[in-house]
C-alpha cells in the first residue's frame, strides 16, 4: 500500500473529514468527558483502538456479510472489542478501570465507530480500513485534549492534574460543567469552517 | 447468490455471534480469578481506609495481613459489616450503604464508631455517576471531608448535611448537586437504621 493514501487517510480523519468537528459525530462523549486532559486521553486512545480493529474486522468479512444484517453485525463486533478492552483494563491495568470507570462500556454507543463501518470499512480492504479507523479514533482524540485543555487549565488551574496556574488563579466553575463543553465545541467547530470556507469557495 | 437466500444471514449472524461470545467467555473465564483477587484486595484496602489504618505498601499480601489483624467481620448480614476492635472492644463499624445516584446504584462503606458519636470515613465501592462531575465523590478532596465527622446532634435525623444548611459538615460537589443529594440520603438512611437497630438490642 502507498504510503501517500495511508497519508492521505490520515489527513483526512484528523483535518480534512475529523469525525467532531466536521462531521458532527461522537459530540455526547465529547461533551461529557473533557473536563480533564486525562479522562480525554483515556477515552480517546481507547476508541482509537476499537475503531481501528472493528473496522478492520468489519473489512475482513464484508465479502461475505449479508446486507441487510450488516449493522447487526457491526455492532456485535463492536461490542465484543469494547468488552475485551474492558476486561483486559480490569485484570490488567486496575488503575486505568478504574479511572476509565463507567466510560468503557459508553465506547459502544459512539457514533464514531459505526460511522467508520458503514462509510469506509464496508467497501475497502482491511488494511486500509485499519489506518481509516485509527485516524478517525486520533481525530477525535485531538479534539477532545483541545478542549479538555481549555476546561482543565480554567476549571481546576491544572494540565493531567499537574498544577500550573498557582494559587491566585480562580477556577471558573463554569468550565467544568457541561455548559462549557458546548461554548467551546461550538467556537472549535466554527472558527474551523468559517476556514474551510473560505478553501471551499475557492 | 448463496447471499440472498433465507436461511444464509441467519446462519451468518449464529456463526459469528457464536465465535465472539466463546471468545468473551473464554477472556472472563480466565481472568475471573485475577479480577476476584483484585476486587477483593481493593475492599480490604477501602474498608482499612475507611477506618484510617494506615498500610505499609500497596502489596495486596500486606493489605491483607493489616486486613486479618485489625478487622472482623460479621458475615450475619449482606452485604457484610466490618468491624474493628482495639483492647478486645468494639471500635467501630464499617456499614455498608447503597441506594440510587442520579445515574445508577451507588454502593459505598461507612465507618462510624462504636458509640455512634463520629463517622470515620467514606469509600465508595462502586458507582456510575459522570466522570469528572458527580464521579468526584470518589477523590480524596470530597472522601477526606468524612475523616471524624460528629454525628453525635442529628437534625432531622440528618447526620451528614451539606454546608451551608444549619449543622452542615460536609461541602458538596459544585456542579453535581444530584449526586451529592444521594450520597447524604443514603448514608444518612443507613447511619439512621444501623443505630436505631443496633440501640433496639
Amino acid at each position: 500500500m502507498a504510503k501517500e493514501r495511508v497519508s492521505k487517510i490520515f489527513k483526512q480523519g484528523i483535518l480534512n473529514e475529523n469525525p467532531v468537528l466536521v462531521q458532527i459525530l461522537g459530540i455526547c462523549s465529547a461533551l461529557a468527558v473533557t473536563n480533564l486532559m486525562m479522562n480525554s486521553l483515556i477515552m480517546g486512545l481507547a476508541l482509537t483502538f476499537v475503531t481501528g480493529i472493528s473496522s478492520f474486522t468489519i473489512s475482513v468479512i464484508r465479502q461475505f456479510t449479508p446486507k441487510h444484517v450488516r449493522m447487526i453485525i457491526q455492532v456485535l463486533i463492536i461490542a465484543a472489542y469494547v468488552i475485551i478492552v474492558d476486561i483486559f483494563l480490569k485484570a490488567y491495568m486496575p488503575e486505568m478501570s478504574k479511572a476509565l470507570g463507567p466510560y468503557v462500556g459508553l465506547i459502544i454507543t459512539n457514533c464514531i465507530i459505526m460511522g467508520r463501518a458503514e462509510a469506509y470499512a464496508q467497501v475497502n480492504p482491511p488494511i486500509p480500513s485499519l489506518w481509516d479507523g485509527i485516524a478517525a479514533g486520533l481525530g477525535y482524540t485531538f479534539v477532545l485534549l483541545a478542549i479538555a485543555f481549555v476546561r482543565e487549565l480554567m476549571g481546576f488551574g491544572t494540565i493531567f492534574g499537574m498544577p500550573v496556574l498557582g494559587e491566585w488563579w480562580t477556577p471558573w466553575t463554569i468550565m467544568v460543567m457541561p455548559p462549557a463543553a458546548f461554548f467551546l465545541l461550538a467556537i472549535l467547530i466554527w472558527v474551523l469552517n468559517s476556514k474551510r470556507e473560505g478553501e471551499v469557495t475557492k | 447468490m448463496k447471499k440472498k437466500s433465507f436461511v444464509y444471514p441467519i446462519i451468518f449472524v449464529a456463526v459469528i455471534t457464536a465465535l465472539y461470545t466463546f471468545v468473551l467467555a473464554y477472556l472472563n473465564h480466565s481472568t475471573a480469578e485475577k479480577i476476584e483477587f483484585l476486587q477483593d484486595t481493593e475492599l480490604r484496602r477501602k474498608i482499612l481506609n475507611v477506618f484510617d489504618i494506615p498500610i505499609a505498601s500497596d502489596d495486596p499480601d500486606v493489605i491483607e495481613s493489616v486486613f486479618n489483624e485489625h478487622i472482623h467481620v460479621d458475615i450475619a448480614s449482606d452485604p457484610p459489616i466490618f468491624y474493628t476492635t482495639e483492647n478486645g472492644e468494639i471500635r467501630g463499624y464499617a456499614i455498608p450503604a447503597s441506594g440510587p445516584g442520579l445515574w445508577g446504584k451507588i454502593d459505598a462503606y461507612v465507618g462510624v464508631s462504636a458509640d455512634y458519636s463520629k463517622v470515620f470515613g467514606l469509600e465508595f465501592i462502586a458507582h456510575s455517576e459522570t466522570p469528572g462531575l458527580g464521579g468526584r465523590i470518589s477523590e480524596p478532596d470530597f472522601l477526606e471531608q468524612f475523616r471524624d465527622v460528629d454525628i453525635s446532634n442529628p437534625v432531622d435525623n440528618m447526620y451528614i448535611i451539606y454546608r451551608p444548611a444549619p449543622g452542615g459538615n460536609i461541602d458538596s460537589i459544585s456542579g453535581a448537586t444530584q449526586t451529592s443529594k444521594a450520597v447524604s440520603d443514603l448514608l444518612n438512611a443507613e447511619i439512621h437504621e444501623f443505630i436505631m437497630g443496633k440501640g433496639d438490642d
